[in-house]
């Protein structure tokens, strides 16, 4: 018997010591990169004709709706530009891809443009493993300074080891402006007596939504919501927040600035309201909403589904093809500040490879989506462009209504980003978090200590370095 | 190559037909040497190729998940050693625990409830003349030959708060009871539950009906005669018979419910909150989501000395000869 232990355990031992042979991961991989000279000297914005037949390897995280039709489109342009350049665009859905694009971009020939996400769950990873380029010198011959706001920049800056966001080399530019706002029917708000110009201040939204609870037969949502894949709760939760807590604190928060804290009166009060809509029966049943993802209930909504919709400005075009002018937008009313506040940013960067053999011609590619000229391609689906020189405005009610919200957060400094930007683990955490607490499970309470013990943990390890 | 005398394992000496001519005194020797059919050491050279194979694709990556499962990494900078500490979270992390919980929850609808009522309507189909047996073994059987993401799809549909679920409940007034299954805390697991039970059913019976063919009829005539009724019968004859059957199904089916993924990552993503999370989904979801490759290896490598220790045990205890 202590024989045949024997014999068991010299091959394991053998194994762990093969195994070791492994070494330390990820200790071959590079985090130094050839390209990040940041003289604008030899950056080549055109004449790309003389490169004969090449191919751009592009990834877009905008996997639907009018995001999707505008990069279709205006990848078409370019290709009609240069007809020697063909791009190959894949589309993935973002929440899935925000969790492949790691393992793409460190693979032997990862796309040369590629969607990221803004914080440290993507981005900084990216950053840190060297993945993407400083784009300082491209931003410099195309004028991107000039064009976007030095907050929208702010978000696709890092420093070099990905420790510090939110300053250091520019990683990335975006398309459009992001911001979570109110959708309403307006057919239902009549019907209600509800008048969205009437609608000043958080109180008053609340008390419409009483109204509209009373005025809807009992099984449909006054807010149509989809949280399957756990964030639309979240999103909706920051139009209630902007009305209790600052936007600044809310980045401060998010950037990792010293004595943040999510623990405090205004986020539990507005998880609390949170809450209470739910118990009111604001946003019909937990296992409906639990059921459907934020593009599904976008759907629902352009159906006749529930009165209002709290969502991001991304799902207009959809809300704009389901009810045609009965959809209109508007930011939620402000609290006692009077300051419009709500989860918004730029839409997420779009990053050059740093094993692209082609980086000028990339970043020309980004120029067309992302500059002045893309704008009439973005304005048609229903999108803010992020380039505050754009050419084309809206002319449509909805269009009209979801520039004016963004271009009122700017205003008033109101945009608080996202919260899941502040970890890596942050939108697993508050995801299921508030998921929980939706269903009773968990006092709001409890949402605030487990987002703030995750911030700590990552907050640690960042001071750590 | 080698001669052709040195033969595989067990397998008749060729060596003595070729050699007749010219050789039949080495040939004899060479039996005379060894028993016939005792394996030879050259034996492990026919293996090599396989077992390079083996270690290369399966027990190379399992060894090197084991040595991640030491480590603090994110999958793209250098990873930190870290002992044991992913080991100890993994023991003292509720929601980790959690999900070895609904693990246990999935095998008995997965393992539990197939076998059972496999057990009870093959035996009763075996004996019973029905028309259409085949037709309806080859229908049950179906639910195996369909991708399990096709399976999560079709049967979110039907899970869906106005899915036909829901429409077929309303419609017989049982409104109250409807609801979005997969999006209720208490309903979610369960309700994944039932397509195991769906896809593995088909299997149960199959492999039980082939048992039940495969017992000599003597057997229940014998038990007959001896006054046993169909319950008798069933213990004494059919249950015995099957235990290879038995632990066949049991073994693949408790595997199927330790290590099944993509119908929870397609059907509910874990949630809602973590209540239908198990170990695969949060070895994918550390990996790929939370950058915790650590962690996650640390997972995988508990479930898999898990499964190896479940399926050991199912064979022990039911795949013993009732003659020893």
């Amino acid at each position: 018997m202590r024989r045949g232990w024997l014999r068991a355990a010299l091959p394991l031992t053998l194994a762990i010591a093969i195994a070791a042979c492994g070494g330390t991961p990820g200790e071959d991989n590079p985090n130094t990169d050839e390209n990040s000279d940041t003289s604008s000297a030899e950056v080549k914005t055109d004449g790309f004709e003389s490169l004969g037949d090449v191919t751009l390897k592009v990834v877009s995280s905008e996997g639907s709706g009018g995001p999707r039709d505008a990069i279709k489109e205006l990848t078409k342009q370019f290709e009609a530009k240069y007809p020697n350049v063909t791009v190959d665009v894949q589309f993935r859905d973002f929440a899935s891809w925000i969790k492949q694009a790691r393992l793409v971009a460190a693979g032997d020939d990862p796309p040369d443009v590629f969607a990221g996400n803004q914080g440290y769950q993507l981005d900084g990873e990216l950053v840190k493993a060297g993945l993407i380029l400083p784009l300082d010198k491209y931003a410099d011959a195309y004028g991107w300074t000039d064009s976007f706001t030095p907050e929208t920049l702010q978000q696709f800056m890092w420093s070099e080891d990905g420790s510090t966001f939110g300053e250091g080399n520019l990683y990335g530019v975006a398309q459009t402006g992001q911001s979570v706002g109110v959708f309403a029917n307006k057919e239902k708000l009549d019907a209600a007596g509800v008048d969205p110009a009437n609608l000043k201040t958080f109180d008053d939204f609340q008390d419409a939504l009483a109204t509209l609870r009373d005025s809807l037969p009992a099984d449909e949502p006054v807010i149509a919501l989809g949280n399957k894949d756990q964030y639309g709760a979240i999103h909706l939760w920051g139009g209630i927040q902007g009305a209790y807590t600052p936007a600044q604190d809310v980045r401060d928060w998010i950037f990792h600035k010293e004595g943040a804290t999510f623990d405090t009166p205004g986020n539990l009060e507005s998880l609390q309201v949170l809450k209470q809509w739910a118990d009111d029966g604001y946003l019909g049943q937990g296992d409906s909403f639990n059921s459907r993802n934020d593009s599904d209930a976008a759907i629902a909504f352009g159906k006749g589904e529930g009165a209002l919709m709290i969502g991001g400005n991304w799902n207009a075009a959809t809300a704009r093809d389901g009810l045609g002018e009965n959809a209109i937008f508007f930011d939620m009313p402000p609290g006692e500040s009077g300051d419009a506040v709500a989860i918004g940013s730029a839409s997420v960067p779009i990053h050059i490879s740093s094993k692209s053999k082609q980086p000028d011609l990339a970043a020309a590619y980004i120029d067309f989506i992302t500059g002045p000229d893309a704008s009439q391609a973005l304005v048609d689906t229903a999108q803010v462009p992020a380039a505050t020189d754009a050419t084309a405005e809206p002319t449509d009610g909805l269009g009209k209504g979801v520039k004016a919200g963004w271009d009122l957060l700017v205003e008033d400094g109101g945009l608080t980003l996202y919260p899941d930007w502040s970890s890596p683990t942050m939108l697993t955490t508050m995801g299921q978090t508030f998921q929980e607490m939706l269903a009773g499970r968990i006092p709001p309470e409890e949402v605030v200590s487990k987002t703030q013990e995750d911030w700590e943990k990552y907050n640690a390890q960042l001071s750590e370095g | 190559m080698t001669a052709p005398s040195s033969a595989g394992v067990g397998a008749p000496d060729p060596s003595v037909g070729a050699a007749r001519a010219d050789g039949r005194a080495i040939a004899e020797r060479r039996v005379r040497d060894r028993a016939p059919g005792e394996p030879r050491r050259v034996a492990y050279l026919y293996l090599l190729p396989a077992l390079l194979f083996y270690v290369i694709f399966a027990f190379g990556p399992l060894l090197y998940t084991a040595w991640l499962s030491f480590f603090d990494w994110n999958g793209l900078t250098v990873g930190e050693w870290a002992g044991l500490d992913n080991y100890r979270e993994v023991l003292s992390d509720e929601s980790i625990r959690s999900s070895f919980v609904h693990s246990l929850v999935l095998i008995f609808f997965y393992a539990i409830v197939p076998v059972l009522l496999g057990l009870v309507l093959a035996s009763v189909i075996a004996h019973a003349r029905v028309r259409g047996v085949t037709a309806f073994r080859a229908i049950l059987f179906l639910p195996q030959t369909i991708a399990t993401v096709v399976v999560a799809i079709a049967w979110t549909w039907i899970y869906a708060p106005n899915g036909p679920l829901n429409e077929a409940l309303d419609a017989v007034g049982l409104d109250s009871v409807s609801r979005g299954w997969l999006g209720d805390f208490t309903w979610a697991l369960p309700a994944l539950g039932l397509v195991g039970t769906w896809v593995m059913f088909g299997l149960a019976i199959v492999l039980f009906l082939a048992g039940i063919q495969k017992i000599p009829v003597t057997l229940y005539e014998a038990a007959r005669v001896d006054g046993a009724g169909r319950f008798r019968e069933f213990l004494a004859v059919t249950l015995p018979g099957l235990r290879g059957e038995l632990a066949v199904a049991l073994t693949i089916t408790t595997i199927f419910a330790l290590r099944t993924f993509d119908l929870i990552y397609v059907s509910t993503s874990g949630g809602p909150g973590t209540s239908t999370t198990v170990p695969s989904f949060l070895v994918y979801q550390n990996a790929f989501a939370n950058g915790r490759v650590g962690l996650a290896a640390c997972i995988a490598v508990v479930l898999t000395a898990l499964i190896f220790v479940v399926a050991f045990a199912i064979t022990k205890l039911v795949d013993r000869d009732p003659m020893q």
